[in-house]
């Protein structure tokens, strides 16, 4: 496969992992900011997010359909929703012959949905959750038909790639960002709506009750999230998913690229899957999840270097 | 003509050939699509017109139009009424398009060789010389089976009396053909079983023909030879058209970084490595195709290219250098070349053509000017040219200036009115210019012709320019098969 052609599609998926994530944690952020007794600033979502100056924030940061505007269909915040999936879009028209005509299809009129006149208004005028939850079922059905539709392959596999790199990343990220911001108390061991905002955000509300029937608690929040290898969010799931479809490389690649990549990605399992992070060391947590989050980007790097011809 | 309640606003216009009706009516040809449509409402209609937009747009059959700074997707614009071409005619075409390509191709063959056409008078060598699509760099440069004009999109128009004429010859990298498979797919969408009741002849088999004719010219001694496709890139207006042709051909699509040369054999950058490659079918112009010979800027091709061609290493599709036989102005001797190498006369006619470096043609030339259509030699895509019933004074001197400082650079041709075909505008029917161009295919055991091509419109009332860079739109053409006997 083209270098050119693998970077792309590898971006494809990274881009629509990061959309989907993006929605699902604004949509959590959106309905606990209507909580009454939670008086929640968007700060650090736009921060993350956003391309705007700290007092830009502080205009806009209790106002969440003018935020939402912002974050999801604002055209000149290059890290809008709107651009991830433009930017899917323009990857996909660039390697249009390695995907399936459904897959360019269903990207593209996601793309020319986003693109309707009436869609900006309906965050002030409709309900926003609603809106939210349709373009979150566009991505769904982008993922649905990249399964029904693709040929296994090596686009196939390095549309994976991106994708479960890029939920890993989500995941040290959604973590840490409400442990810094939204008064997830670890140490306190006690139950917080802001628990309950954290699994939403990752879409494991209903896995961890399943799971922990019903009991609350800090350890077993931060434990599903990083080690349970059944619940599709969680680090060790997405580190799994990203080792397993790297292997499918290993007879199309140069032996010494695989290796180093084969390397990187072995230390950094390793790291998630005996890591022993105690929920009452908060900077412990931060620590642990920022050196993972490293560790990923440079997994990426990696790629770049050994697959996609970047020097 | 017939009342019908479609048709009954039709307004013919006096001296043209109108592709539906005759001077009895509809013409039969045309008779079952008519009468499969005449009942239908303004409303069923519109919804025709409405849905073959959406597909356009949902299938992203678009182009890009930058704008401050955003790029705005459109459709080319598509009539939704076919254009129907009866058996007889599309065999006169075909028969005229082989032997014109034919010509054409030993054309190029002897003026970058033994130039016996110069030698022999038939055309001064001073024209040929003064060509800017002349490349010297292809001089003696063998090419694979001796093929130049791999795929060539001939432009054909009808005047009043129904003849068809060649407008010219495109056979650099000629576009369109995507739009003429996408615009018989949404027809049998919007009009379902018309197809196959008025018995059309398939156009779907061209990427298999073309795909086959590029196999062919693989040099390597290789049971799997490896065919790209180069493309300028998501920017270049007819990208579409490529990733159609690559995804229909199964093979890779390629940009110019994605290749490299290295001991004059032509490599891509694979994530395993470089892989070979044996044909390039090259969608990029031959001035950008290597920065080591020709344009020194363009980053689009790759250095290096042009020396493993000329060592027969890879195959280039077109071939290089291909221009100076699609010159306007070499344009008027096509017949001549046709009698010349192949002593026949031609089947198809060319539109009467002055050239303006002759004294005598400028002369009368500028005599007539409303009367004319003056074109650049090298001009394309509608640009640069003037047409004289509708020039004002201003616009003729400005030509007149250009030519006395330039004569080469232009030819002079009578203005031939256009076939007209009925177009579904704003709810009614109403006649818009058209010409036609089929796509042929020369490879190693011949032209082949998919029964069909690119009607091209021009959608503004009264225009006579079907560009799509100045408002033209397309249509579906049709060829019927002949057991219809029509």
């Amino acid at each position: 496969m083209l270098s050119r052609v693998a970077e792309t599609i590898f971006w494809l998926g990274r881009y629509m992992e990061r959309t989907d994530g993006m929605l699902q944690i604004l949509r959590t952020n959106y309905i606990s900011s209507q909580d009454a007794i939670n008086d929640l600033s968007w700060t650090p979502l736009l921060l993350t997010y956003g391309e705007l100056s700290a007092e830009e924030i502080r205009k806009i940061e209790r106002d969440s359909p003018k935020v939402l505007e912002y974050l999801i269909s604002d055209r000149y915040n290059g890290t809008s929703v709107y651009n991830n999936v433009r930017q899917s879009r323009e990857n996909a028209r660039a390697i249009q012959d390695h995907i399936t005509k459904e897959v360019w299809q269903c990207l593209n009129d996601f793309y020319h949905y986003m693109r309707d006149p009436n869609f900006e208004k309906q965050f002030e005028d409709g309900d926003p959750v609603s809106t939210m939850d349709l373009l979150i079922k566009q991505g769904l059905l982008f993922n649905g038909t990249v399964k029904n539709t693709m040929i296994r392959d090596q686009g196939y596999t390095y549309l994976h790639l991106g994708k479960f790199l890029e939920r890993a990343i989500l995941t040290t990220d959604i973590v840490r960002i409400n442990i810094r911001y939204h008064n997830v108390k670890f140490q306190q061991r006690v139950e917080s709506p802001a628990l309950r905002y954290l699994l939403h955000s990752l879409l494991g509300y209903e896995v961890y009750m399943k799971t922990y029937k019903g009991n609350f608690n800090p350890d077993d929040v931060l434990e599903m999230a990083i080690h349970n290898s059944y619940f599709p969010h969680s680090l060790v799931y997405s580190l799994y998913q990203l080792n397993k479809y790297f292997e499918r490389l290993k007879p199309e690649s140069l032996p010494e690229s695989y290796e180093e990549v084969e390397y990187l990605i072995g230390k950094t399992m390793n790291t998630v899957k005996y890591s022993n992070v105690e929920v009452t060391n908060q900077k412990m947590v931060n620590n642990f999840l920022q050196g993972t989050r490293n560790q990923l980007i440079e997994i990426g790097n990696c790629l770049g270097k050994s697959y996609f011809g970047n020097t | 003509m017939k009342e019908y309640s479609l048709l009954k606003s039709y307004q013919e216009q006096p001296n043209v050939w109108d592709e539906m009706f005759g001077a009895d009516g509809v013409r039969p040809s045309y008779k079952k699509f008519v009468s499969a449509v005449e009942d239908l409402s303004i409303s069923e209609m519109n919804h025709k017109d409405e849905l073959a937009k959406k597909l356009f747009m949902s299938q992203g059959v678009t182009f890009t139009v930058y704008s401050s700074g955003e790029g705005i997707e459109k459709i080319f614009p598509f009539d939704i009424i076919p254009r129907i071409i009866k058996n007889e005619e599309w065999k006169l075409i075909e028969a005229g398009l082989k032997q014109r390509l034919k010509a054409l191709n030993i054309f190029l063959k002897d003026i970058y060789h033994l130039q016996f056409i110069i030698k022999d008078g038939i055309i001064p060598a001073q024209l040929i010389y003064s060509c800017p699509y002349f490349l010297r760099e292809m001089m003696n440069v063998d090419v694979p089976f001796d093929i130049y004009t791999h795929i060539s999109g001939v432009d054909l128009i009808r005047d009043h009396d129904g003849v068809f004429y060649v407008l010219e010859d495109n056979l650099r990298t000629p576009s369109g053909v995507s739009y003429m498979l996408e615009n018989r797919t949404i027809t049998s969408r919007i009009f379902p079983d018309l197809l196959p009741k008025n018995n059309v002849l398939s156009v779907k088999d061209y990427p298999d023909l073309l795909f086959k004719s590029l196999l062919s010219l693989a040099n390597r001694q290789s049971s799997d030879p490896r065919v790209v496709l180069l493309t300028p890139g998501i920017f270049n207006s007819a990208y579409f058209e490529h990733t159609t042709l690559a995804r229909l051909m199964g093979i890779e699509l390629v940009e110019g970084r994605d290749l490299v040369v290295e001991n004059h054999h032509v490599f891509m950058k694979t994530t395993k490595g470089l892989k070979q490659v044996d044909v390039i079918y090259r969608r990029v112009d031959d001035e950008f195709l290597d920065p080591l010979v020709f344009r020194p800027d363009s980053a689009l091709g790759v250095p290096g290219i042009y020396w493993a061609y000329r060592k027969g290493n890879v195959a280039i599709v077109n071939a290089i250098g291909n221009g100076v036989a699609d010159d306007k102005a070499i344009y008027s001797y096509v017949p001549d070349m046709i009698r010349y190498y192949l002593n026949e006369e031609p089947i198809l006619k060319n539109v009467p053509t002055y050239q303006l470096a002759d004294g005598d043609h400028k002369k009368m030339v500028f005599e007539n000017m409303h009367n004319m259509v003056i074109k650049r030699t090298n001009g394309s895509g509608g640009y640069g040219m003037l047409i004289g019933n509708s020039a004002t004074d201003e616009q003729m001197n400005e030509f007149k200036i250009a030519i006395n400082e330039d004569p080469r650079s232009f030819i002079a041709q009578p203005i031939i009115n256009l076939s007209s075909t009925p177009c579904y505008i704003d709810g009614v029917l109403q006649p818009r210019r058209v010409d036609l161009r089929p796509f042929a295919v020369y490879g190693p055991e011949g032209v082949d012709i998919v029964p069909g091509g690119l009607t091209r419109v021009a959608l503004k009332e009264g225009s006579l320019v079907v560009n799509s860079s100045q408002g033209g739109g397309s249509k579906d053409t049709w060829v019927l098969a002949e057991q219809q006997g029509l």
